[in-house]
């Protein structure tokens, strides 16, 4: 439509300007040359736009476009040679100066000359294909000024050069470097690119390479990192300042690379100084640079997390093979816990909670917490402590925290299953006992066990907790019905245990003295007579008992003691002196406990109610004891415990590893039975693959067990050989 | 000073036209002409051309008639720019000088 409409102008207006002067395209011409020279001398004042435009209009009108360009380009041309010249003339400092006035004022006469010339923009140049006059004159001011050959090699060394000085400290004009930078950019990308980022790097690089070369040498690892930070930082701040936005990321690569990525292996091994040295003083500010720079590098982090890693994984091996740390279990764990506590620290404070370092903590800490076939032993036996009497007078937050964290070595357990076996032990000696602190930090154990392994795992340690309140109830009960019988008798409380949840032992009866087999008698009678079908034994090994005794001087004791320490003393109700033979003839006390009990009774400074004859540590078969008449104690309630090792002495040790073992083969076999009645058929290496997988949350099964449970599935029938492949196994329903 | 916010529009007939900034401003031209080149920066005053500083425009090619009709055209523009959906009613004898008119304006 419109183009119709022009044509049709066109002829009206052929028409109407038959008449015109032949030479009306110069006369024009020369008025809106000599109106584009005003503009660039400042006297645009005395133009009038609607002349100008008007002129420029007729002349695109009347065919004269072309006249009207090319003129435009010479004349414009010829400006921008002066323009250049000027530049040129610049003394030093000015240069910079000269160059963005020049090209404040070319940008505004651009922009007079487009608009009156905007006829010609809008109709003439689309029609042709030609360049927009702005674009024109900005092209135009490219190739005259800037890639004149004086000009573009002294801009280039001069905003090096300010930057050069920036570097070194010296204050440039910012606003200045913005300009001329800005003007590259308006240019075209590539303009400013060749002009000045492509050299800048270049020369950033070669900088960079010497200070940090000579940084390395003369600097600590810590001290090294806060200057290249401070150079990183510097070089964001230039560009924000006064460079493309573009050439961060690029400025910041030339750093990262110059400054970090060449230096990387040296810094983090650095003596006195490196990783290892920042982990071990704990300089969380410089951990946390250090992370900062090496995620900018490619392989940074690995390389932090590399050399963390193998350090973690050193001492934690040195703890766990030092002998003269295992000989305390607590604080054995205790120092694992600590370990872990400033690793968690270093990696929240230091390295942004990254996961991939906590995956590596945890991974280490896996790996040497199971180099110590002990440590779910230690890992019991400080819970044991801790509820004993660690956590006495703590608030409930703080116990919960203490629960916490021996939990999160729980989780590192491979052998959850041997865990299990001597937190029961300990379990049941607590409750027996009645020495744990609190019976809700017990339960909150049991529960996150529970949530951990599930039902299974701490169903049994729950059944003990039943009995416990069973046992109360029933307790209860008998003294309900029988306490007008038994009067001044000794008191007699029973927990009656269910055999499977508690630790099973081997039942090592002694001989009670008469006073308590009578009153346990009526117990049995009381107690079957509710539960009909149920068999009672007594397990005298675990008992304790308060004894009322009268001392030479005549004053009183109350002796808080075990079964067995009880059944020794009250022999001497009715003798003063009696050598171990006949001691052990009456009570029948297993060897073993009764030396030990008898060391407690004899040995122990302050509560030996015995004499011993010979004197000396320890008990030998042919020593005699006497009744100590001068026993004297500050307190009147004295407990004398027993001398035992608290942790398992190595034969025990073999012996619960045997145990647990023994335990093993039938969960390995339930494991096979239910993959094999899955999948019918499996080979072998398979089956081993996904019985590991099946009993990975309680232990690692050996290959070889599985072997052996195979076979002895396969003598039981429950699977067959394949008779083509013989690595194959059926399962035979 | 305070800036103008009418400008004085000349026909070619001396006729005078003093219209509001805003409206003249619907022609591409007339905002060029008024504004170029843009606004005064610190650095450089090259100086408006004669239109910016006097707020008046001549136009030798255009009649009074037509001017006029133009500068209803301009505040009926302004109008429909708002939303106010009228009819522009264009007598069939000045349709082609307008249309010239319109080109040479930018409108």
């Amino acid at each position: 439509m419109s183009s119709q409409k022009k044509k049709a102008f066109q002829i009206e207006a052929f028409k109407h300007r038959v008449v015109v002067d032949p030479k009306y395209a110069e006369k024009t011409w020369k008025i809106l040359e000599h109106a584009i020279h005003e503009i660039y001398n400042h006297n645009a004042s005395g133009l009038s736009f609607e002349e100008l435009y008007r002129n420029a209009y007729n002349m695109v009108l009347h065919k004269f476009g072309e006249k009207l360009y090319s003129g435009l380009v010479t004349t414009m041309t010829s400006h921008l040679k002066e323009i250049s010249n000027s530049i040129e003339a610049a003394q030093g400092g000015l240069f910079l100066d000269e160059l963005n006035r020049k090209w404040a004022e070319h940008n505004k006469a651009l922009q007079m000359i487009r608009d009156i010339l905007m006829y010609m923009d809008r109709t003439f140049i689309p029609n042709t294909h030609k360049t927009p006059v702005h674009e024109l004159g900005l092209n135009l001011w490219r190739d005259v000024v800037i890639h004149s050959h004086a000009i573009q090699s002294r801009l280039q060394a001069i905003l090096l050069e300010n930057v050069r000085r920036e570097r070194s400290g010296e204050v440039i004009d910012r606003g200045l470097m913005r300009s001329i930078t800005k003007m590259l950019m308006d240019l075209g990308p590539s303009v400013y690119q060749d002009n000045f980022e492509k050299h800048f790097l270049e020369v950033s690089a070669d900088f960079y390479r010497l200070e940090s070369q000579e940084f390395i040498e003369s600097c600590d690892c810590g001290e090294y990192l806060k200057k290249a930070e401070r150079r990183l930082n510097e070089e964001i701040e230039r560009v924000s300042h006064y460079l493309d936005t573009r050439s961060e990321v690029k400025i910041t690569n030339v750093v990262e690379t110059e400054m970090i990525e060449s230096h990387m292996h040296r810094l983090v091994q650095m003596e006195n100084s490196g990783l290892i040295n920042m982990i071990v003083d704990e300089k969380y500010e410089d951990l946390g640079r250090m992370y900062c720079l090496f995620r900018r590098v490619s392989s940074g982090l690995v390389l932090i997390r590399d050399v963390m890693t193998s350090y973690i994984r050193d001492t934690g091996k040195q703890l766990l093979t030092d002998p003269e740390r295992l000989k305390d279990p607590v604080d054995f764990v205790q120092q694992l816990l600590d370990l872990k506590d400033k690793y968690d620290k270093i990696i929240t404070s230091a390295f942004r909670n990254d996961k991939t370092f906590q995956n590596a903590l945890n991974s280490s800490f896996e790996y040497f917490i199971n180099l110590n076939s002990r440590s779910p032993e230690f890992i019991s036996l400080f819970v044991d402590d801790k509820l004993r009497k660690g956590l006495r007078g703590v608030t409930e937050e703080d116990v919960e925290l203490v629960l916490d964290k021996v939990m999160m070595l729980f989780r590192y357990l491979q052998e959850k299953d041997v865990f299990e076996k001597y937190y029961k032990q300990h379990l049941a000696k607590r409750l027996l006992s009645g020495k744990s602190v609190s019976d809700d930090a017990e339960r909150s154990l049991i529960v996150k066990l529970k949530t951990e392994c599930g039902y299974q795992f701490t169903s049994k340690l729950e059944g003990m907790f039943t009995d416990m309140k069973t046992s109360q109830d029933t307790m209860q009960g008998f003294h309900a019905s029988h306490g007008s019988d038994i009067g001044d008798g000794p008191m007699l409380s029973v927990q009656v245990l269910t055999t499977g949840s508690w630790p099973t032992q081997l039942i090592t009866t002694c001989n009670l003295p008469a006073e308590i087999l009578g009153i346990c008698e009526k117990f049995r009678n009381y107690y079957l007579g509710t539960h009909t079908g149920r068999r009672l034994s007594w397990q005298t090994n675990m008992g304790t008992a308060d004894l009322k005794a009268t001392f030479g001087k005549g004053q009183k004791h109350e002796l808080n003691v075990s079964t067995y320490q009880m059944c020794v003393l009250m022999l001497f109700n009715d003798a003063d002196r009696l050598s171990y033979k006949e001691i052990e003839q009456v009570t029948e006390i297993p060897t073993s406990d009764l030396k030990r009990c008898l060391q407690s009774l004899a040995c122990v400074k302050g509560k030996n109610v015995l004499r011993k004859e010979p004197m000396s540590k320890d008990i030998a078969d042919t020593d005699t004891f006497l009744f100590n008449d001068k026993y004297t104690s500050k307190f009147f309630k004295v407990k004398i415990g027993t001398v035992a090792a608290q942790r398992e002495s190595e034969p025990e040790n073999q012996e619960t590893r045997q145990r647990v073992e023994e335990d093993r083969k039938p969960q390995i076999e339930a494991a096979i039975v239910r993959i094999m009645k899955a999948r019918r058929v499996l080979d072998h290496n398979n089956i081993v693959a996904e019985v590991t997988k099946q009993l990975q949350s309680r232990f690692l099964p050996n290959p070889v067990v599985i072997k052996k449970r195979i076979e002895s599935l396969i003598e039981r029938e429950f699977l067959e050989r394949d008779k083509g492949d013989r690595k194959l196994y059926r399962y035979l329903a | 000073m305070k800036r103008k916010d009418t400008v004085k529009l000349i026909s070619t007939d001396e006729m005078e036209f003093v219209i509001d900034k805003d409206a003249a401003m619907v022609s591409q031209t007339i905002r060029n002409m008024l504004t170029s080149p843009g606004p005064i920066d610190n650095w450089v005053f090259l100086g408006g051309f004669a239109e910016t500083e006097l707020g008046e425009v001549t136009f030798p090619e255009i009649s009074a008639v037509i001017l006029e009709k133009i500068c209803q055209y301009f505040y009926w523009a302004l109008q429909y720019s708002r939303g106010k959906e009228t009819e522009f009613h264009i007598e069939p004898e000045l349709t082609l000088e307008l249309m010239m008119a319109a080109n040479y304006l930018h409108t």
